[in-house]
Order: C-alpha cells, then structure tokens, then sequence
C-alpha cells in the first residue's frame, strides 16, 4: 500500500513530462505554418513597408533602404495619385460596406424569422435555396453577375418589363447620390464642396454615393452572404426560450411588439457577431474586383485591398502596397472596436428590466 | 510554471523558428545577376511571355519559335499572358521571370530603372536596322535595351457595306473633323452606331496632336496635357459622344473597338494595325477599309505603338535568348508576322516589301510620318491610367477640368 | 468568405428545438388561431417569391452555358435556349487549359483537406487536452492570428513564400492554407465535449498519451473531422487570391484563377458570356454536390460554429 503514493507521483510526473513533449509536437505543426505564413509575412510586410524596396532581389539585402514613413505620407498626405487613389479606394469600399452590412444583416434576420416559422412546410428546402449562394465560389459567381448585368442582360431585361431603363450596370462610374441630385436638378456641384478636398477627393466626390457599378458589387455581396447569416439567426432564433415568448404572448404582446422587445434583444450577440464578421468581410472585397473590374469603370470600384494589391503587382511599388494593406488593417480594427462600443451590453437599468429570467414557481415579474 | 516563464520560452521558440526560415532552404531571392554578362554561358529551356491581341498573333508567334527551337536545338515555350504587367512584375519581383517578353513603351521605363531589363540591343546585329524613333523609345543612358518587334499607328477602319448603305461614296471618306462628324452622323442608325472606339486615351489621344497639342514637350520634361489644342481636340470627342454618333466599344457591350466593329455594332472604328488579324480570324465577313485618320485644325495626326523583345536580366540562358530575338526581328520573321496579324515591321530594311506585298495598309504606313506616342517616363503610365478613369464621364464632364487635373498629376511625375 | 468559430461544441440545431409551451398551457384567445393561419400564407409567398430571386441566376447560368453566343446576348432571359448548343463545353474542355485546372484544384484541394484534418486533429487535441508549457500562450497568439484580416496578407505571403523557396510550385500552393486556426478551434472544442471519463479510464488501463489519442480519442473524432474535409474543401477550392500570389506558371493554374482570367484579362478580348458561364457552372459543381450531400451538417455546423 505504501508503494502505490509513490507509483502513482512518479506516473504523474512522468505522464506530465510526456504529455508536454507529446503537447508540443501535436501543436507544432500548426504553429510552425501558422508562424511562418501569418506572423512572419506580418513581419516582413511591416519592414516593406518602411523601405524602398523595387521589387527585385531580396527586401533584406542591402540594396534596400529605410525611407521611415515616406510610403505612409505618400498615400496619406503627399497630394498625387497615389493619395488620390487612396481616397478614391477608401470612399468606394466606405459606401460599400455602409450599404452592405445593414442589408445582409436584415435581410438574413428577415429569411431566418421566415423560415423558422414552425408550421412551415418545406423549411429544408428554402434554407437550402437560402444558403446556396454562400457556398458557391467568388469567382463563379462574379462571372455570372458580370452576365446577369451586362447592358443587355437580365437584370435590364426585367426591368424594362416594368418600364424602367436600367443602366450599363459595371459600365458606369456615375454615384448613385450624384445622379439623385441630378434627378433633383443639382447638376455642377456647389462651390464649397467642389473647393475643398479630403485625401485628394474632392468633398462632392466623397458625397456622390456608391457608383452603378459599385451597387451591383453591392447586390451581389447581399446575395451570397445572407445566406451564412441567415443560418446563425435561426440557430439563435430556436435557442430562444419558447416560455419567454409565451409569457409575452399571455401579457398581450402582439407579433410584431414580441418581436421588437423580446426576439431582438435576446438576438443581440448573434447580432453583434453578424454584424462584426459583415465589417471584416467587406472591408476586404478583393476577389469580386480581380475578377470582375479591376477597379473600372473610372475607379469606382477600386478598393483599397485591390488598391494595395495592384500598387505592388502592377505598378512595382511594394513599400506603398504592403503600407496600404496596413492601412486597411488599422481601418478594419478600427471599425470593429467601434461597433463594438455601440452595440456593447450596458449595464444599467434597461438590462435589468429586459431580461428576467422567470423564477421556477412560474410568474413573469 | 510562473506565466512569465511560459511566455518567455514561447517567445524563444518563435523567434527561433523564425530565424530558422529566415535562413532556411534555398533563398528564393537569389542575388540579382549582374547586367552585362549577357555574353556568359546559360543553357536550358527559354519561356516566352507575349500579350496578344487575338488568336491570329498568339498562333504566328507560338509556329515562329516552334520554328526556332527545332533549328537551335534549344526548346523555347510560348505563354500568352492574361494580364502582362502583373505577371512581368510578379515574375521579377519573384526572381523567375520569363525569359523574352513583350514590354510596350510605357512599361519600359519602370523595368528599365529597377535592373529587371537585360539591355542586350547594342549586341544585336541588326542593331542599326531599327527605325531610329523606335530604337530611340527603348534607350536609356545610351544604350539601347532591347529591339523593337514591330509597329502599329492607329487609322480609321470603316465597314464598306454599310458605307455604302449608307449612300456614301469615296469623296465622303472624311478628311477634316466635320467631314468624320458627318459620316458618323449619317452612319448612325437604328442599332448601329457611326463611330465606336475603346474608352481610353490610346485610342481618344489620336485627336490630340490632330489639334495641335501633345501630352509633353518636345525635350520630356514639361507636361503640356491641358493646352488649349487638347481641351479642343477633347471637347470635339465629348461632342462626337453626346449627339451619339460615336460611343465608347464598353458602352456596346464590346470588350475593344475591333469587336464592336466585327459584331456590326458600329460602322468605323479607331484602331491600330492589328485589327486586320483578329478580323480575318474571328470576323472574317466583315469588309473593310482603312484610312487615314482625318486631320485636325492642325493637320494630321495618329498615335504609334510598339513593343520590343525583352530579356530578363534574371534569365537564366541568355545567349538563347538573344539568338531567338534575332531571329524574331528578322525581315523575313517581320514580314510574316505582318501578313499574320497585320503590324509593320520595325526594320527599315523591311519596308520596301511590305509597301508591295500591303497596299492596303498605306494609311497605316502614312501615319508613322506624323504620329505620336504616348508619354514613356516613369509614373507617366499611372497617369495615362487616371486619364483613362476621367474619360469614362466624358460625356457628363468639362475637357478643361479633367485635362487640368491630369496636368498637375504629369508635372508632378516628370518633376521626379 | 471565411467562417471564424470560436467557443461551441456542434450542435444540431435543429434537435434542440424549445419544448413546445403551448403543449402544457391552454391556447391563447380564440382570435390569435386564426391570425397564424392568414400570416402564414403571405409568409408563404413571400418565401418562394425569395427563393425564385435566389435560384432563378444559377438556373440561367447553366441555361446559358448551353446557348450560342449571339442568342446569348440577344435572349438572356429565356431559361431553354432556342437552339441547344455544347460549343461552349466543347471549347472549354479541348480547346483550353480547363482540364488542366480543374486537375490543380483537386490535387491542391485534395492534399490541403488531408493536411488540415491531420494538423487540425492534433493541434486541438494538445490544445483541449494535454497539459503543455505555453498552451495559453498558443491559444492567446491562435486567437490574434484569427483577427489578422486575410488580405492584408497578400503581399507579404508573396514575399514569404519567395523567401522560402517554394515559389511556383505545389509546395508553395498547399503548405500555406494547411493550418487555419478556424479548424483547430472546431476540434478543441469537439474534444473538450467528450467526456473526459474515456480518456481517464484508458489512462487508468496504461495508455500512454499517444495511444490514447489514437485508439480511443480519434474514432470518436470522425463527426468534427467530417465538418473539418467539409469546410476545408469548400475553403480551398474556392481560395482565389492565395493562388494568385504563390504561382505564376500556367501550369499550377487552378480553376479559381484560370476562370478569374478568363473573365477578367486579355484572354476574355470579346465578351464570349457561354464560354465563361460554363466554366463558371462546373467549377460549382464539386462544391455544390458536397453541399447537398451534406447538407445538414454543413449548415450546422455553420451556425454552431460561428456563434460568440
């Protein structure tokens, strides 16, 4: 009996030495791959960004030197093309992502309370057709966009069967605002807004909207993701507690008041996960653009991933590519923690009232 | 196990895996080669990288090489590129470039600066053979880095069965900008439209030097893009857009005017030599003609285009290389390809036989006595690119704001 | 797009639908009967009204694909071409690097769907169960790696995978997207819902750590490694701009990139919509046919996955 403490210390220590060695070597591959194709390009980039490299040899060699910030103010400051193109890239992919978010977020919430519906037939079948968008490829889907909205396409065959002369979608640089002033009669823009510029973009730029082309990018950006989107509303929808939507049903809650006081509250993480992964996701469209457009027509739908990657590949400047890819970085965190500071649970009276969970006798209050 | 410790130990561990790549197997950048060891042994298989305008010259290139190798002895690949600039650059950038490429004009000055361009051309022995202005397009510092291949001038292609549908006759083939503004106007009916040509300033800036203006002055250093001949020349294209009898080949649903012109959408267009392969090839029922491009307030007026045969410093057999560049720009090599896809060749020796054997390319020939080419110093393709961007709201725009705008953008490039 | 999970064992969902409460109480007020009913058949149209706009494009995708060019451009409404043409298909798969393509998407999705299950298993196995030097620290650096937004990451892969020397080649195209934190999180907390019992009585019986994992842990393991190939497949077969970076040899191109040039570069000079909706059509095959065989567990895992 004596014996069996001390076996059972040295099996504990030997298991622990062997479950560390074991430990490691079970998570070293990941994290070799994960060092060398994540971390150490962060790394690499970070230096690129800072030096004159020109593209041939090694950035490391000594031909390439440390220019300190010169790529970041040429992109942010230096008043040419390159900051031009910036702003340019910065407003498309701003009004893309102020378009796309909200209408994923609620169209997916829309399809996820439709079909969750319990006494519905066929709900298989519709969440199938829901999410199938979502699992095609970017590529596949772009080509069949570029072809669904060509001059002569579907999309203007539709809508001519209603009347209306849609426009040469991918074709047209003209901001969906702008044309809106002009229907208004605003045809040159005011002086002040003309005058004054930001990033190397005039203020009547900045305000002229998402381009025609750029609302089709938006279409198609609703379409393939509000299926993903969907899916998690319906898992948190049926995670709902049903007591609780009774409870408000038996207060005199009609359907649409359960809704907005009890259903949405209660789906405030999956919201806040929906909307966080929509941010990050459009703020780095890059495949539908490579693509698609390339940035045409006019730069409407250039976008600073885009942006950074053509500054590098085509125009052979590495260090002001690899800066705009931080750039981007910097902007998408900044985006998430912004939203994150809005949507954040508060802690005070209104959390209380909200959510009570009913006490086991039963009773609601 | 204080969290400190583990910290430190995982740190250590990164670092050292880290280091361990950083030095790791075989450095991919390999150490820039040297210019001017053109004349060292290499040895293995050549890969060409061509962006072709059709199948016409993709085939006449991939049987000339075809052709070459089985003489040399050495094999040589041909690979049409999807979009050539990304992958030149992504092929320097990497260290595995191709071996002979095509590198246009403007292009050229980028790849020249960054040591990716072997200059190879004071070697060649038809080096004095080159016209002087293309050789001069394709020299830096005095040394010319490689040979031209060919050359194109933009000319008026006109669909005769419609020209003369239309009741126009040979004295109607417009010689001034009213006479073109007539014939489109008249040309314009129903479906197809007078005039179509592709949104951008390699097609549009042929008005330019028919007005008078140029995109930098003679000597390259001033940027000359907003003069009043080239607001005048812009805002006749502007006009030509809005009382549609011309439209932009993108607006047709045409990837390039030469389709828009093949597929009937249009009745003339505005391109250079090599439409007369993609249209035997993809529309061999279309007849046409090709003039001269009309003249302007100030006379005639056209741009040029050329590529030469560049090799990559980093190749890896260049004495190859260079034999089947040789080659390639051979009059008799020239001559075929101009029968295949229609480009002149870019030796003098070769002129005479093709004045004979293409009589209906004369006006394609004439324009190379006025033509212009497109600014070739660094950046200045970026701005082309921005000019291209702005002409896509032609319609709706003032030409003097935009070119004002691309005027400051140029003279801040040349200023560099 | 990619899926991010974070802390949630797999879930059906749909089996874990709330108790019925109307079973255990009185129904409501008379009139609220009757409402569901009328609500129900809007909802109804409304539904397929939806689900026509979502599958009406793949079904003129392929309708075109079978159309000739000019009909193409002159009827692209109509869902039966008026003459039934496989030119496009003909000229895809002869007349083009297409097969070629679709040989590099398999071998690359292939190799990258048995390399992930594999690193994935075991780097969310030590991370769930082994007791190691450093663990939190990995978990902590997994999670920020998580947060590093992918196309920030083009260029320097570009430089990395250079540096490294495996430019161009298959190497460079699949070691890459071999680990992704995503997948070891999936398993991590897969294994950290089996109940630990197992493990300890085969501890008990003198397993060591290794034969644990591979006698006991991994048959159990085969539900997790299903989403695993599922998501993994489905991730690098449609991987667009990683390929774009790592080669440029036309020979190690996949049907993303093949196809994105068609569409996109001097290839496309002319607007051949057939041609390209073909290719468009049957690079989604693959991928759809996964998609409906395992349906339900996708979508499940989807959800329970993503979910804060």
């Amino acid at each position: 009996m004596t014996m069996a403490p001390q076996l059972l210390t040295r099996r504990r220590s030997g298991i622990h030495g062997r479950q560390n060695a074991t430990g490691w070597l079970f998570i070293a591959p990941v994290v070799i791959i994960l060092g060398l194709f994540l971390a150490l390009p962060v790394a690499m980039a970070a230096w690129v960004s800072v030096s004159d490299w020109t593209g041939r040899g090694s950035p490391f060699s000594g031909t390439t030197n440390f220019v300190g910030t010169e790529n970041y103010s040429a992109i942010l400051s230096g008043g040419g093309l390159a900051e031009r193109d910036f702003g340019t890239a910065l407003r498309n992919n701003f009004y893309y992502v102020i378009l796309t978010v909200p209408l994923q977020t609620a169209l997916s919430l829309l399809l996820a309370v439709l079909v969750n519906r319990r006494i519905l037939k066929g709900r298989g079948f519709f969440r199938t057709a829901f999410y199938f968008p979502s699992v095609t490829s970017s590529v596949a889907i772009t080509v069949l966009w570029l072809f669904l909205f060509s001059a002569s396409g579907v999309v203007n065959k539709l809508l001519a069967l209603v009347g209306v002369a849609g426009p040469n979608w991918f074709q047209d640089p003209n901001g969906v605002l702008h044309l809106l002033a002009g229907s208004l009669g605003i045809t040159t823009p005011p002086a002040a807004l003309a005058g004054t510029s930001f990033l190397g973009v005039s203020w009547w730029d900045w305000l002229s909207g998402p381009s025609v082309a750029m609302s089709a990018f938006i279409l198609m950006a609703v379409f393939t993701t509000s299926g993903t989107f969907m899916l998690l509303f319906i898992a948190a929808l049926q995670n709902l507690q049903g007591e609780l939507q009774e409870a408000a049903m038996l207060d005199g809650a009609t359907g649409w008041q359960r809704f907005l006081y009890v259903t949405l509250p209660m789906l405030r993480p999956t919201l806040f996960t929906v909307i966080t992964l929509g941010l990050i996701g459009t703020w780095q469209v890059f495949d539908q653009i490579y693509t698609g457009t390339q940035g045409g027509p006019a730069k409407t739908t250039l976008t600073p991933a885009y942006l950074s990657f053509s500054t590098a590949f085509n125009n052979q400047q590495w260090g002001q590519g690899a800066a705009i890819g931080f750039l981007l970085f910097a902007i998408i965190i900044f985006f998430a923690i912004i939203q994150r500071l809005i949507l954040r649970e508060r802690t005070t009276v209104p959390r209380r009232k909200r959510f009570n969970p009913p006490p086991p006798q039963g009773g609601t209050k | 196990m204080t969290r400190t410790r583990t910290l430190r130990m995982a740190t250590g561990a990164a670092a050292a895996v880290g280091a361990l790549a950083l030095s790791a197997c075989g450095s991919g950048f390999s150490s820039p080669a040297t210019s001017g060891s053109a004349e060292a042994t290499g040895s293995g298989p050549i890969s060409v990288l061509i962006g072709s305008s059709g199948e016409a010259e993709t085939t006449a290139v991939k049987s000339a090489v075809a052709d070459w190798s089985k003489t040399s002895g050495t094999q040589a690949s041909v690979t049409v590129a999807s979009d050539m600039v990304q992958q030149l650059s992504q092929g320097f950038a990497s260290g595995k470039p191709a071996d002979v490429f095509y590198v246009s004009t403007d292009q050229f000055a980028g790849f020249a600066a960054n040591g990716s361009l072997e200059p190879y051309g004071d070697s060649l022995a038809n080096k004095d053979d080159f016209y002087p202005g293309l050789a001069k397009a394709f020299s830096k510092d005095g040394k010319l880095y490689c040979a031209p291949k060919d050359f194109s001038t933009l000319s008026l292609v006109i669909n005769t069965d419609k020209w003369t549908a239309a009741g126009l006759g040979d004295a109607d083939i417009p010689t001034t900008w009213d006479g073109l503004s007539a014939a489109a106007k008249k040309l314009t009916d129903g479906p197809t439209t007078g005039l179509a040509f592709s949104p951008e300033i390699a097609r549009v800036g042929a008005f330019f030097p028919q007005a008078g203006g140029s995109f930098v002055s003679e000597d390259g250093t001033k940027a000359t893009i907003n003069s009043p001949e080239n607001v005048k020349a812009l805002g006749f294209v502007k006009s030509l857009l809005t009382d549609g009898s011309a439209k932009y080949s993108s607006d047709l649903g045409a990837g390039w005017g030469g389709e828009a012109f093949g597929k009937g959408l249009s009745a003339m267009t505005i391109e250079g030599n090599w439409i007369g392969g993609a249209l035997s090839k993809d529309y061999p029922d279309v007849k046409y003609r090709t003039v001269e491009l009309p003249a302007g307030p100030k006379g005639k007026g056209t741009l040029q285009f050329t590529n030469c045969w560049g090799i990559a410093t980093d190749s890896k057999n260049k004495p190859a290389a260079k034999k089947l560049v040789e080659q390639l720009t051979s009059t008799q090599s020239q001559i075929g390809f101009a029968k295949a896809f229609g480009v002149m060749p870019s030796v003098q020796s070769a002129a005479a036989e093709f004045k004979s054997e293409f009589p209906a390319q004369a006006a394609s020939l004439a324009g190379a006595e006025y033509a212009q080419t497109l600014p070739s110093q660094p950046g200045a393709a970026d701005v082309i690119k921005d000019l291209n961007a702005k002409l896509a709201t032609l319609k709706s725009s003032d030409p003097k704001t935009i070119l004002d705008a691309v005027q400051t953008e140029m003279t801040a490039v040349l200023a560099k | 797009m990619t899926v991010s999970p974070i802390r949630q064992p797999i879930v059906d969902a749909e089996d874990q639908a709330p108790p019925r409460a109307s079973d255990a109480r009185p129904a409501p007020a008379r009139p609220r009967v009757r409402k569901p009913a009328k609500w129900g058949w809007v909802v109804y149209v409304a539904l397929i009204l939806l689900a026509i706009v979502y599958i009406f494009p793949f079904l003129v995708n392929i309708a075109t694909s079978f159309k000739t060019e000019p009909e193409a451009a002159a009827n692209p409404l109509s869902l039966v071409p008026a003459t039934w043409t496989a030119a496009a298909y003909e000229r895809l798969f002869l007349n083009s690097d297409f097969p070629l393509w679709f040989k590099n998407s398999i071998v690359v999705t292939v190799l990258v769907t048995f390399g992930r299950v594999f690193f994935d298993l075991l780097a969310g196995y030590a991370l769930a169960r082994l007791r190691f030097r450093g663990r939190s620290v990995v978990f902590a650096a997994l999670i920020a790696v998580m947060a590093v937004p992918g196309v920030v990451l083009l260029i320097p892969k570009f430089l990395v995978i250079n540096q490294l020397g495996i430019y161009d080649s298959y190497f460079g195209m699949v070691i890459p997207l071999l680990a992704d934190a995503a997948g070891v999180f999936i398993m991590k907390n897969f294994f950290e819902s089996i109940p630990v019992s197992v493990e300890e009585q085969a501890k008990v019986d003198g397993a060591g750590t290794f034969r644990t994992f591979w006698s006991i842990v991994l048959p159990m393991s085969v539900p997790a490694v299903m989403t695993i190939v599922i998501l993994s497949f489905q991730g690098s077969w449609n991987e667009l701009s990683h390929f774009i970076v790592s080669t440029q040899d036309p020979a190690l191109t996949t049907l993303t990139k093949g196809v994105a040039q068609l569409s996109s570069g001097q290839l496309s000079a002319g607007t051949q919509y057939p041609l390209k909706l073909a290719a468009a059509a049957i690079m989604t095959i693959p991928v759809a046919i996964v998609f409906f065989i395992f349906q339900k567990r996708i979508m499940n895992a989807t959800a329970g996955a993503v979910k804060e």
